[in-house]
């Protein structure tokens, strides 16, 4: 199977590929994974104290296009705030990557991570 | 018919792979699509079906994963799609380290005694795991098929961590 252009990009070039302390409350950690290819996603997001999304950090173990997937997703988010981030939908990851319809899981894992981590980031400052 | 019922063994989890294997082979000599070659069209069809069917059968039950989900969803259980995600954060938490162990195996001053380690705690994690399933899948209620069922999909990542062993086994030392 041929990857488009842009997945070859981020499967080569990996932006925003790290860690950040799960530890700090300004961090949010999503961590999702698929069983049917076993693909491991780790999405961290530094927010700011008005909401905002400060950086990206992401860590995969997965194919090409789970990479290329939560690679993007580390772009898209910066900037946004915590409510525009969760409205990526993994038809637009798909869309910009070319995903051919069997890699189609990789974007909703990508879209999966990100509300993994509001979710962690909510549970974090409902303490 | 099931396919426990196919190979006239009961539904469990254990199976007598020997035993399996002897079924089989008696069972796929018997509707050989060679026996029908004089037979009618509609008869050569059934026994290319019927031949068919047993291999589904014994490629599904001969490995423990899939078998497992067999008898889960014989029983019933809403087996959640492949491609859906997996969020129990500590699980995938710990998978993460796994893959990092298996990732510094190449940079192992003794490449030989890293990888060994790697295998050892992959395959006692595994086998632990496996236990458990097992034992939920004969306790056989709703909740304990459940819990087997969210095993078998942690069980299915080791199996994916199993195959990047393997592949980085053969790397390592195949030349």
């Amino acid at each position: 199977m041929a990857y488009s252009e842009k997945v070859i990009d981020h499967y080569e070039n990996p932006r925003n590929v790290g860690s950040m302390d799960k530890n700090d409350p300004t961090v949010a950690t999503g961590m999702v994974g698929a069983p049917a290819c076993g693909d491991v996603m780790r999405l961290q997001l530094k927010i700011s104290a008005d909401g905002i999304i400060e950086d990206a950090k992401f860590k995969t173990y997965g194919c090409g296009s789970a990479i290329a997937s939560s690679s993007l997703v580390t772009e898209w988010v910066k900037g946004k705030s915590i409510e525009e981030a969760g409205k990526i939908k993994n038809t637009d990851i798909a869309e910009e990557l070319a995903l051919p319809p069997v890699k189609i899981h990789c974007s909703i894992l990508a879209e999966d991570a990100i509300k993994a981590a509001i979710e962690d980031y909510k549970s974090k400052q409902g303490k | 018919m099931n396919y426990f019922q196919l190979f006239g063994i009961e539904a469990s989890f254990d199976v007598d792979l020997q035993n399996l294997s002897s079924n089989y082979q008696a069972l796929q000599k018997a509707a050989h699509p060679d026996k029908f070659a004089h037979a009618s069209e509609q008869d050569q069809r059934i026994a290319v079906q019927k031949s068919a069917q047993i291999n589904d059968a014994y490629q599904t039950l001969k490995q423990p994963l899939p078998r497992a989900e067999y008898i889960l969803v014989q029983r019933g259980v809403d087996m959640p799609n492949e491609q859906h995600s997996f969020s129990d954060t500590g699980f995938l938490l710990h998978q993460m380290e796994l893959r990092e162990m298996l990732e510094d195996v190449k940079l192992a001053s003794d490449a030989d005694a890293a990888l060994l380690e790697v295998q050892q705690v992959l395959s006692s994690e595994y086998l632990q795991l496996t236990q458990l399933m097992r034992a939920q899948i004969s306790e056989n209620n709703s909740a304990s098929n459940n819990a087997a069922c969210d095993n078998l999909r942690k069980l299915k990542f080791y199996q994916k961590l199993n195959i990047e062993v393997d592949r980085l086994e053969d790397a390592l030392f195949d030349d």
